[in-house]
């Protein structure tokens, strides 16, 4: 396999429950790196994930994983690793110990070094020997994430990881994800928080009401939409002077000046607006303060999506 | 397999769990105490009612269906399954410490109950004592197999193992002689009489070779459909 190859594919895979579609015809490569699986609760991202780990059953499709149907393969598992979103520990076990029966149900050889390496990773040896149900919900998360990776995988999936996990919490597993996906593993991650994805992920997935809305870079998703009106957010000196000269532009569909001063435009040409607001701004005395795109997150092209 | 055999023991030896069967394995052993008297019930009596039907019909299916119900039940429950169905290995070598660790819990306790029980009422009869421990262990690894599969096949395992007790093994098989072909209470008791043989001298029961088979089979056939269920079931 090359580095450029798929190590995950996804071929036209739906799965349904009675009449309830929860995935339909979805396809789509991974490669490594780190993918962010992103939509709305409901949207069909744990039941796409279950299918890409082999724990569910496709209806319609096929899921391999490093070139292999991930159904039904258990020798597969020794290159994958799976955190689900479901938090729940072995309460009466400690931290190392469940590592450790992780890593041998795993098959991993030089058993020790592996959890001393994978609990290091984490950061959690000071609480290892300590029983899993006096731990906080991120050490859980932690632990958990050092179950999953005490094997070493070259495969990755994470389904909603930061479920829980306070600021200081997901500023260290993004940190620790950018180091895995250094290490050239493939990493899925799903989230229903945008800006988690948006913060670590090199490729989006985008999956509203079991389809796949859109995939790629952010930017390059972002630029796929270019039908849709962009909002750029304009604080100047004289709003109301300016938005009478900037809604005679042919790119710009609306102006709103709001209460607070500020000039709203819609606009489906923003790179036009770039070159022609400062112009007019310049041409009609008016001091420009700032100019932003209200719209240059991946927030706010998700909820394009999901209402379109 | 030894973290799943681990793991397991850990997840259903909770205090209440050995407390509760601890009481109901003694039971039999007290009731038999109370009834050697002066109106002490006919050895056909005695085992018709305490370790036929008592123990071998009631008690022993409870008490594994409380541990083999959950051996699986819990983990579908709290969805930790899948800590083990991710695991690189066949699903025989997950499946068996699962059974193992029941048979291994609930054993001790049912083979202690019988033997004591048939001890006090056969007067230290020790090759009676023996046979009865032994139908009881068959019994015990027969309702286990039973059981985990039950647990990995319904969230409902529990009232489903109830109404099996309560209605087959209890109710059914107690009066329809053809029913009794398909009992693993009969089974059991027929493992015991293939032992010592003036046991259960009375009963309608299959022949040593036949109780075998019939014990192998119930236990071969619930530890593939669970492996088959492992294989094939969407993990939650």
């Amino acid at each position: 396999m090359t580095a450029g190859d798929a190590v995950i594919r996804v071929n036209g895979v739906s799965r349904w429950f009675g009449s309830v579609v929860a995935v339909s015809d979805v396809s789509f490569d991974v490669r490594p790196g780190i993918t962010g699986l992103l939509g709305p609760n409901g949207a069909g991202k744990t039941t796409l994930l279950r299918m890409m780990t082999g724990l569910a059953s496709t209806s319609m499709g096929t899921v391999t994983v490093l070139g292999e149907p991930v159904r039904d393969n258990p020798p597969l598992y020794r290159r994958i690793g799976v955190m689900s979103e479901h938090e729940t520990v072995y309460g009466f076990m400690k931290g190392r110990a469940y590592v450790r029966a992780m890593a041998k149900l795993r098959g991993v050889k030089d058993l020790e070094r592996a959890v001393d390496r994978a609990i290091a990773f984490v950061d959690l040896e000071d609480v290892q020997h300590r029983p899993m149900d006096t731990y906080s919900r991120g050490m859980r998360q932690r632990m958990r994430l050092a179950a999953t990776l005490v094997h070493d995988p070259e495969v990755l999936v994470l389904d909603e990881p930061l479920n829980g996990a306070d600021p200081r919490q997901r500023v260290h597993f993004k940190s620790l994800l950018e180091r895995l996906a250094a290490d050239g593993r493939t990493i899925v991650l799903s989230s229903h928080i945008l800006e988690e994805v948006e913060q670590v992920a090199d490729t989006v997935l985008l999956i509203v009401n079991g389809k796949l809305a859109a995939s790629g870079g952010f930017r390059a998703i972002r630029a796929a939409l270019n039908e849709r009106p962009y909002h750029v957010r304009v604080l100047c000196d004289a709003p109301r002077e300016l938005a009478s000269a900037v809604v005679r532009l042919p790119s710009v569909d609306a102006v709103n000046v709001d209460p607070d001063g500020a000039m709203v435009v819609l606009s489906r040409n923003v790179l036009d607006l770039q070159v022609e607001l400062p112009r007019l701004a310049q041409r009609a005395r008016v001091g420009l303060r700032r100019v932003e795109p209200l719209d240059d997150s991946l927030e706010s092209v998700f909820g394009y999506l999901v209402e379109s | 397999m030894e973290p799943v055999f681990r793991l397991t023991l850990g997840q259903l030896t909770g205090r209440w769990r050995i407390v509760i069967m601890a009481v109901l394995a003694a039971m039999p052993v007290m009731i038999t105490l109370m009834v050697l008297g002066a109106d002490a019930p006919s050895v056909r009596d005695f085992e018709t009612a305490i370790l036929g039907t008592m123990l071998a019909g009631s008690i022993a299916p409870l008490v594994v269906l409380a541990i083999a119900g959950a051996a699986f039940g819990n983990e579908v429950e709290d969805r930790t399954l899948a800590n083990l169905t991710l695991s690189p290995v066949p699903r025989w070598q997950i499946a068996l410490p699962k059974l193992l660790a029941t048979i291994a819990i609930a054993g001790p306790f049912m083979a202690a109950s019988a033997f004591l029980t048939a001890h006090v009422a056969y007067l230290g009869d020790a090759r009676a004592s023996l046979a009865v421990a032994a139908g009881a262990v068959a019994g015990v690894a027969m309702y286990a197999a039973l059981f985990v599969w039950l647990g990995l096949r319904s969230t409902q395992a529990v009232g489903i193992g109830l109404v099996y007790i309560v209605l087959w093994e209890g109710f059914f098989t107690g009066f329809v002689a053809g029913a009794r072909l398909f009992s693993i209470r009969y089974y059991a008791m027929g493992v015991a009489h293939a032992i010592d043989p003036r046991r259960f001298a009375s009963a309608d029961l299959l022949g040593p070779a036949a109780a075998a088979a019939a014990t192998l089979v119930v236990l071969g056939g619930f530890f593939y459909l669970t492996t088959r269920r492992l294989r094939t079931m969407d993990v939650p």
